[in-house]
């Protein structure tokens, strides 16, 4: 434990969450995750934003739920057993929770792992993006929660 | 001295004393001769001085010096009280009240010297006195000693209430042909050590005689009680000039003024004064009633004041680059002033809770055994009292009545009946009425929008209202009472009224409406566009207001406090805008109801009755759907509809419908059934989720954990 520690203060390194949207992973960077929880009844709240699914009950506080599929402008897919609600705390007391199909592991990258996202590319929504990371041989597209729980819809 | 931790307290209490001296000061106005008034008032500014002076704010503090001057004279009945007067005051107290702003935002008094202001005041003291301050003594001593009352100026010794042992040593010392002076010393304001200085005078005035009584007491005097001066009785053999040179000798004196008195005439002249005494014995409590209070209170400020040092460092930079954000905020956090007996029942709640608790705990202990299970219950029924109990209670806490922003509008309407050169009367009711401290705290403007509004735009010119046989004098009333679980302030005029037509031709002249949808707009519709920004149709721009920046800035700041605004107006008769406000008490009482299988909460404030109605009585008016109910037409909301369901497949031919009312305004809402009434607790949606509708004003959850939005009634009549 001591050890990772230490490792983490001699590079620059940050923790992401990797989570899986069908085929595609997406890194979220830990510092912004509240908690993870599994999928629960949610409570539909009408003529909101379509993306947001509803309200969901988090140890008796009111926590807003949206698709990250949706928000994405992905298909719905069937929740599994492993969908998951990631709550996310850009700023305390204002959680918001993102739906996606499941939650693989924690990784940890140094920055030299950290790519810019290539404005160029012919990936539909760079915008959520800010960065991908290299790990293992597989790429994870490292969101930026910023623009994802933004009311701002993509045109 | 580091007083930071004091400027909370210094903030609370000189908003008390510039909120009292403006009271005093409009009744005052009216009843120049009221001796309590001035009393109340040379207390506030002699407190508010002292503690200026305190926190080391110089210029307050010798703008507060002038003022207490100034009243210092009236009450001593040299100045009379003048409208001119009350004027400038008035400015005085918007110059200390900016300096207040100022040290709230900045910790720092800021530079403004009011050097104006002082000389004003100067002025007033010196034509209201005829500049007597200094030949007072000289006039003076023509006047009968039983007029001495008022007339006194510096011969204060002429104020000392004698005792009986203390007339009793003057008689005798009179019998004894001993001479009788009575002085008063006054020490030199730049003194530092004033006690000391006092302790001397007393000092070489023992060595010729003895002093009979001094004013204020000695012990007083020792504790540096005292402004700049002390009276005393001496009896002495020598005579007065040797006193007088004794008490000269001690440096820093800067004048004594005496005179050789009788025993008889120190004594009438003690109950002459006994009245002006007592109002001074009082102050002086008052005064040292302070310190206490801020002892008392400075144990609980040490966390604020930390809380409050790191948002003034940026503050502190802010000074450097004005545009940053820092610098508008303010180094103090709010607070609520709560009324011990409050915290009391607060303190009684929670300990009847740990009660509660630990019968629970033992009751699960021995739990299993036969008839615990009534027991069981009980407790929880207790438990459950407590805690019903304890949330009244701390809502009671966060509720304080709107008086403490009301209080400023009676010297508001004065000012502008000046300005505008209009004769007007506020009367106000219901400011006892409370409402949660954030919200009263964010009222105060729109209120005063209103009143300002009323003011200029509703009530016509004096001419006007003779021509119309009205009153002259135009009348604004400011009522507020609680309607089911709002608050309503309603802003009342007896002026003009909206002219309707103005308002139409003005919204087409500027491209508002067209003349087209100007003809088919109702008359309400047309009183909207008066909530537009920019919008306004007094024809003169005065600085009061007719900006067109008022109503629309009302309307949003109401409704992001979740309120509304409404008008109600007759032309020649006057309009009424009324404020409608959430108690925002964060637990309520509600109905809830099943929609479409989903559960909905409607708070039982805004509910009137409960129908059940057959499909057949909906009637159609311009293809909306009423029903008659008792002699009213009230429209009916299919919550299906709103809320984005699928409408239920068969037709019932029986409805249950929830009358809902918002003033006098109705709507039936349709649901599906009726679940019962429960307390619930109001929790926010978050900042994210945006419903383009406004009509859910929250969630709450359930006893299963799930949970259920509270629809706002309000937003569907």
């Amino acid at each position: 434990m001591d050890e990772i520690s230490l490792m983490n203060n001699e590079f620059d390194t940050t923790q992401f969450i990797v989570i899986n949207i069908g085929d595609e992973q997406y890194g979220i960077d830990i510092k912004y995750v509240d908690n993870i929880v599994r999928m629960q009844k949610i409570t539909r709240v009408p003529n909101c934003q379509d993306y947001f699914k509803g309200v969901i009950n988090l140890r008796g506080e009111v926590v807003p739920v949206m698709s990250f599929r949706m928000k994405v402008n992905l298909p719905e897919v069937e929740n599994t057993n492993k969908t998951r609600i990631i709550i996310i705390k850009l700023e305390p007391n204002a959680p918001v929770g993102i739906i996606v199909d499941a939650v693989k592991e924690v990784v940890t990258l140094t920055d030299n792992n950290i790519d810019a996202a290539s404005r160029s590319s012919t990936n539909n929504d760079p915008t959520y993006i800010n960065g991908i990371g290299k790990t293992g041989g597989t790429l994870i597209s490292l969101l930026d929660l910023n623009v994802v729980i933004s009311e701002k819809e993509t045109a | 001295m580091d007083v930071n931790q004091y400027l909370e307290i210094f903030l609370d209490e000189t908003n008390e004393h510039l909120q009292s001296l403006s009271d005093q000061l409009m009744i005052l106005e009216n009843e120049p001769e009221n001796a309590d008034t001035i009393n109340e008032i040379f207390r506030a500014a002699h407190s508010l001085k002292g503690m200026a002076g305190t926190m080391g704010y110089k210029r307050m503090q010798a703008l507060t010096h002038d003022m207490e001057n100034v009243f210092s004279e009236i009450r001593n009945g040299k100045m009379k009280v003048t409208s001119n007067l009350v004027d400038v005051l008035f400015q005085t107290l918007d110059a200390l009240e900016e300096y207040k702003n100022t040290i709230q935002e900045t910790q720092d008094e800021g530079t403004n010297d009011n050097a104006a202001l002082i000389k004003a005041l100067q002025q007033c003291l010196d034509e209201g006195t005829g500049n007597v301050t200094e030949e007072a003594p000289a006039e003076t001593k023509e006047e009968p000693a039983s007029d001495s009352g008022n007339e006194n100026g510096d011969k204060k010794w002429k104020n000392i209430a004698l005792q009986e042992h203390e007339i009793n040593a003057l008689k005798e010392a009179e019998e004894k042909k001993m001479n009788i002076y009575g002085c008063t010393v006054f020490i030199q304001e730049s003194c530092i050590l004033k006690a000391a200085r006092a302790f001397l005078v007393f000092k070489a005035v023992e060595e010729l005689g003895e002093i009979i009584i001094s004013e204020p007491s000695t012990q007083d005097i020792e504790d540096e009680k005292f402004d700049f001066d002390f009276s005393l009785y001496i009896i002495s053999e020598e005579g007065y000039d040797k006193v007088e040179a004794a008490i000269m000798s001690v440096s820093e004196i800067e004048k004594v003024i005496g005179e050789k008195v009788s025993a008889a005439d120190a004594i009438a002249n003690g109950e002459a004064n006994e009245k002006a005494v007592e109002a001074k014995e009082e102050s002086g409590a008052a005064e040292t009633a302070q310190p206490a209070k801020e002892e008392t209170a400075a144990p609980a400020s040490p966390a604020p004041a930390a809380a409050a040092a790191p948002a003034a460092a940026p503050a502190a930079q802010g000074g450097n680059a004005p545009a940053k954000k820092g610098a508008n905020k303010p180094v103090v956090n709010r607070t609520v002033r709560v009324d011990i007996e409050k915290l009391d029942v607060l303190m009684n709640l929670v300990s009847e809770l740990i009660i509660a608790k630990n019968s629970l705990v033992s009751s699960a202990a021995s739990g299993g055994q036969a008839g615990n299970n009534s027991n069981f219950n009980e407790q929880i029924e207790y438990l459950e009292s407590v805690t019903t109990n304890l949330h009244e209670s701390v809502m009671k806490v966060r509720m304080v009545p709107i008086e403490s922003i009301t209080t400023k509008f009676p010297r508001m309407i004065r000012d502008l009946s000046k300005k505008l050169n209009k004769k007007m009367e506020l009367y106000m009711s219901g400011e006892d009425t409370e409402l949660d401290r954030t919200v009263v705290d964010e009222i105060g403007d729109p209120l005063m929008h209103m009143l300002r509004n009323s003011a200029d735009h509703g009530l016509e010119s004096t001419e006007e209202r003779i021509a119309k046989g009205k009153n002259p004098t135009g009348s604004i009333f400011l009522d507020a009472y609680q309607d089911g679980n709002n608050v309503v302030i309603e802003v009342k005029d007896d002026g003009n009224g909206i002219d309707v037509e103005a308002v139409k031709r003005k919204a087409i002249d500027r491209g508002t409406i067209t003349a087209e949808q100007g003809e088919n707009m109702s008359s309400k519709e047309i009183i909207d566009l008066l909530f537009l920004p920019s919008f306004s149709t007094a024809k003169v721009v005065s600085d009061v207001s007719g900006r067109g920046v008022g109503l629309d800035v009302v309307k949003s700041k109401i409704e992001a406090l979740g309120g509304d605004v409404s008008v109600k107006t007759k032309l020649g008769e006057g309009s009424t805008f009324s404020i409608r406000l959430p108690l925002t008490l964060a637990i309520i009482q509600a109905l809830m109801v099943i929609v479409g299988g989903e559960t909905y909460a409607i708070s039982l404030g805004s509910i009137d009755t409960i129908e059940d109605i057959s499909e057949n009585d909906v009637k159609y008016v311009e293809a909306k759907e009423v029903i008659h109910l008792r002699g009213n037409v009230i429209p009916i909301v299919r919550l299906h509809e709103v809320l984005g369901l699928e409408m239920p497949k068969e037709n019932k031919d029986r409805m249950i419908v929830v009358i809902v009312k918002k003033g006098d305004q109705y709507a039936g809402l349709v649901v599906d059934e009726l679940i019962g009434q429960q307390e619930i607790v109001i929790k926010s949606l978050g900042k994210y989720i945006n419903c383009t509708s406004r009509m859910i004003s929250g969630a709450t959850i359930l006893g299963d954990g799930e949970v259920a939005l509270i629809i706002d009634a309000n937003c569907l009549i």
